[in-house]
């Protein structure tokens, strides 16, 4: 379930307790960033008095884990994201990687929608990184980029025949199921018919806009929270849950399009949105989890992503794979995995994010599992480019466990 | 024994305002101050550089007064003013014929009232109440009082004037009824000495009785006492004055990183600076029809400063030189060539200043005429200073710093953080004060207290009170070459006792848990607890 949590955005409640800085992954990093108490609340304070260069803001990778460890409720990332996008109107871009990377559903809609498309922006990025290409953009080149598949969701999705439940669910794909990795959500839909579950799917969402906040973007994000609003509401409305497969997604659609914007009727869905797994362990909690699994003799190793514990939701994915048969799972615990949805692709952000996962990649080897989990695309990504192990959505362990 | 010709008591805006004009007319001129510059009733203000629009219905002098200084003062003092404007509100409360009267009286006192349609008014200022019912822009602004002072003092010293700090006058020496001399003593190392001078003029204030007293004399200073409110951020980003006849609470100043509410009035002693709980709600309340989520703001802390009003003695023969204050000669009461100035208002210190030094130039044969609102306090930074300080302080630090420090100070902290990068650190992260800047200021000999770094640099005057730069500022001037930070002890409790002192009142909502927090690091982990005597 959601939680409504609607802050006032000033920055009257920290009590510059400095929790934050020693919970902050960056801050342990790189002494670029001073930290979230600085740039948060601290110059939040300031940015009413002076107009001056503030080369750090860049450096918040919008991971919240400050928002999580605040004692006080400071949406001190959110301040952050708001400085950015001030801080952008007047200043220029390093790179431009920020605009691609910020508008990856514009990306992937230009892709998938040529012939051959996938292919050749697959092809693209090798041939691209060989001669530097991306260097030039601003993005590394030393980054496993995503890839795109030749078949979006959607059009998979509209291919499988469901059976009708009266329990039904709107499933908000978002643009990295979509485009990069659509059988993700053909998991979602078979996970949940087998669990009596209706999927629904929208083909008027829009992206959630979770890439623009973080990259300064915030007016587009705002374009797109209006039109995501409307329709979530309406199916919410016709008696609906909503569930998402991606943890950022989930995080901006049920709380932070409350602290950024102002648009009626976002508590009232919010109050209905699920994070997938989190949604199975609710049908668990009421003792109506399908259970019905073959074994799997396999090792996993399961990482939370920052967008999922800042949800302040648990573990669900903890909760519901070790009920599978023969299955070893253990969690990492190991912090964030540094490349924060887009900042780990930037060239000069790299680095940073490859440190800030460092004890994750080194967890994941030492743990000899063979496959890593987790909710969150890009942190799947990150854990196979920095460990070696590839890593999969507990919907695909479920789908799997189900013999589908 | 020091000589000078004319001995400046009292370090506020009026003294250091005498003493800039004085040097500049080329006469030689010393101040001595008790405590630290503006300790007193120039800091325990607003920070509001007035229109004028306050006073312009029931005192049109005073009005025009503040409007021609505020013009100078934004011109001459750039560095300390912040000019804001100001947005004259009316409330439902207000009366719509006094409105009127300060329409038709902003006019004849050529002070710029120009109405605002509320939606523009609620645009600019977001956080207005929306019972508002009308708005006027005015040319008020926010003024920063240490800045101000240190930045006279400055000036003067171009032109030869001295400024003693923390130096009592324990007496004044006069020789067959004309003044001759004062005597000083040291706060500090307890010191005793003597000033042989020409001239005495006591610019003290609320004190103007008690040093008026020292040379037999009586000067019926009655002070009143004025409570503040500071907001931990910019509520409004101009100044709000309610549209109505003069009251208590009913002007909002932004004021740097925050915004400070004022004032009451009470009768009181000269060194009055208590604050009570009780004046903080009755305030909160009436500023609650300026601003109705006033509540929801948190409070940093409470400050009262006494303002020195002059009560006219039907037997005194002095001559007022203006409504708004008055200079004394104390010729007609036996003792010639000893003036004291009272009253009078932030505002308008300079012309005060030049209305005392043109009637001390009569009588000591001097001809030159005043030229203070012909000069900038300080010079501007050159474009290349400006770039290197742009290029090794922190974010959001090097305008900061460069209007607290003028430009000598500035290049000497940049100097500092280019040899040493390490000296770029924050050593009060609410107000953005670097490591460097704390050593700078601390190696002048002015400097006594931590609390004498703070308000030279805003440090400690943030979100967290002290919390965090009390220990790193100790422990930045625990060192071989600053003899008088000997006694940490000392200037631990000295500075957390007087950001404690402005706490108390307001014990509640965020405030609580923040001191709760600086209790456990002092009194818990560094076994710091309480005060039993502060000097």
């Amino acid at each position: 379930m959601a939680i409504n949590k609607q802050h006032a955005i000033d920055p009257d409640k920290c009590t510059a307790c400095t929790i934050c800085i020693t919970a902050c992954p960056v801050t342990a990093a790189t002494r670029k960033f001073r930290g979230p108490k600085m740039t948060g609340p601290a110059l939040t304070r300031l940015r009413k008095l002076v107009s001056d260069d503030d080369p750090m803001l860049d450096y918040c990778s919008n991971c919240k884990t400050c928002d999580l460890v605040c004692p006080s409720g400071v949406p001190i990332s959110t301040l952050n994201m708001m400085a950015k996008n001030e801080y952008y109107k007047t200043h220029p871009r390093k790179s431009k990687a920020d605009d691609m990377l910020a508008h990856s559903e514009k990306m992937g809609k230009l892709i998938t929608a040529l012939p051959l498309g996938s292919t050749f922006a697959n092809l693209g990025v090798s041939i691209g990184k060989a001669f530097n290409m991306m260097g030039a953009m601003g993005i590394t080149k030393d980054a496993k980029m995503p890839s795109y598949a030749s078949e979006s969701f959607i059009s998979k999705f509209k291919k499988i025949k469901q059976t009708s439940y009266p329990r039904k669910v709107v499933f908000f794909s978002g643009c990295y199921i979509n485009y990069n990795q659509p059988e993700v959500g053909v998991d979602l839909v078979k996970v949940y018919q087998k669990n009596k579950i209706e999927v629904a799917i929208d083909e008027n969402f829009v992206c959630c806009g979770s890439p623009m906040v973080s990259g300064g973007y915030i007016d587009d994000a705002r374009v797109n929270a209006a039109k995501n609003t409307a329709i979530l509401k309406a199916w919410v409305d016709k008696g609906y849950d909503i569930v998402t497969a991606c943890t950022s997604c989930g995080l901006m659609l049920k709380q932070e399009y409350q602290e950024l914007f102002d648009f009626a009727g976002m508590s009232e869905y919010a109050a209905h949105m699920y994070d997938s797994i989190e949604y199975l362990a609710k049908l668990n909690d009421e003792g109506s989890f399908n259970t019905d699994f073959t074994p799997i003799n396999k090792k996993y190793i399961y990482h939370a992503p920052c967008h999922l514990k800042v949800q302040a939701i648990g573990r669900p994915s903890m909760e519901l794979l070790p009920l599978i048969p023969g299955i070893k799972i253990e969690e990492a615990d190991a912090g964030c995995c540094g490349i924060s949805g887009s900042y780990g692709f930037k060239a000069d952000k790299h680095e940073i994010a490859m440190k800030v996962g460092s004890k994750l990649f080194a967890r994941i080897k030492d743990s000899g599992a063979d496959l890593g989990v987790s909710e969150c695309g890009t942190c799947r990504l990150q854990m196979e480019n920095g460990s070696g192990v590839e890593a999969i959505h507990p919907l695909t362990v479920l789908r799997r466990a189900y013999g589908l | 024994m020091l000589k000078t010709t004319v001995v400046v008591i009292g370090g506020g805006a009026t003294g250091v305002g005498i003493l800039r004009d004085l040097s500049m007319r080329g006469i030689k001129a010393i101040l001595v101050e008790r405590d630290d510059l503006g300790y007193w009733t120039s800091s325990r203000f607003h920070g509001l550089l007035h229109s004028g629009g306050r006073y312009a219905v029931k005192d049109k002098e005073a009005a025009k007064e503040c409007i021609q200084e505020n013009t100078i003062l934004r011109r001459i003092g750039h560095h300390c003013v912040e000019a804001t404007e100001s947005i004259f509100v009316r409330t439902p409360e207000d009366s719509e014929e006094f409105e009127q009267e300060w329409v038709k009286s902003c006019k004849e006192c050529g002070i710029s009232a120009i109405p605002l349609p509320m939606d523009k008014a609620f645009e600019l200022e977001p956080n207005l109440s929306h019972k508002i019912l009308s708005a006027y822009r005015c040319p008020g602004a926010a003024i920063d009082g240490f800045r101000l002072l240190w930045q006279t003092v400055a000036s003067a010293d171009k032109y030869g004037g001295k400024t003693m700090t923390y130096t009592e006058v324990t007496g004044i020496e006069t020789v067959n009824g004309t003044v001759s001399g004062v005597k000083i003593r040291d706060k500090w190392t307890g010191r005793e000495d003597k000033i042989a001078c020409d001239f005495v003029i006591s610019a003290a204030g609320s004190f103007a009785g008690q040093v008026a007293h020292m040379a037999g004399l009586t000067v019926n200073v009655k002070p009143s006492k004025g409570t503040l409110i500071a907001f931990n951020h910019r509520i409004c980003n101009r100044v709000i004055h309610r549209l109505h006849k003069s009251s208590d609470a009913d002007i909002f100043v932004p004021h740097g990183s925050i915004t400070i509410l004022g004032t009451s009035s009470i009768d009181s002693a000269p060194d009055d600076t208590s604050t009570e709980t009780a004046e903080v709600t009755a305030m909160m309340e009436i500023g609650k029809l300026t601003f109705e989520h006033i509540y929801d703001y948190r409070i940093l802390r409470v400050f009262a400063g006494t303002r020195p009003l002059y009560s006219a003695d039907p037997n005194a023969k002095g001559r007022s030189a203006s409504r708004g204050f008055v200079a004394l000669d104390h010729a007609h009461d036996g003792i010639k060539h000893f003036m004291s100035v009272c009253g009078g208002k932030f505002t308008t210190y300079r012309l005060m200043a030049e209305k005392v030094c043109d009637m001390v130039c009569e009588q000591l044969g001097v001809n030159e005429k005043c030229h203070t609102a012909d000069e900038n306090l300080v010079e501007d930074p050159s474009p290349e200073l400006m770039g290197r300080a742009k290029a090794v302080f922190p974010s959001y630090g090097a305008e900061l710093a460069a209007s607290r420090l003028g430009n000598r100070k500035l290049e000497h902290v940049i100097e500092r953080i280019e040899s040493k990068p390490e000296m770029r650190e924050l050593v009060c992260e609410c107000e953005n004060v670097t490591l460097a800047e704390i050593e700078e200021i601390a190696a002048e000999p002015t400097s006594h207290t931590v609390s004498d770094l703070r308000r030279r640099t805003r440090l400690g005057m943030g979100t967290c009170q002290g919390t965090f730069c009390a220990y790193r500022s100790v422990g930045a001037v625990d060192k071989e070459e600053m003899p008088w930070a000997k006694d940490t002890v000392y200037l631990f409790k000295e500075f957390l006792e007087t950001r404690w002192k402005g706490i108390r009142p307001v014990l509640w909502g965020n405030m609580l848990r923040d001191i709760e927090l600086t209790r456990a690091i002092y009194d818990a982990a560094l076994n710091l607890s309480g005060v039993e005597e502060i000097k």
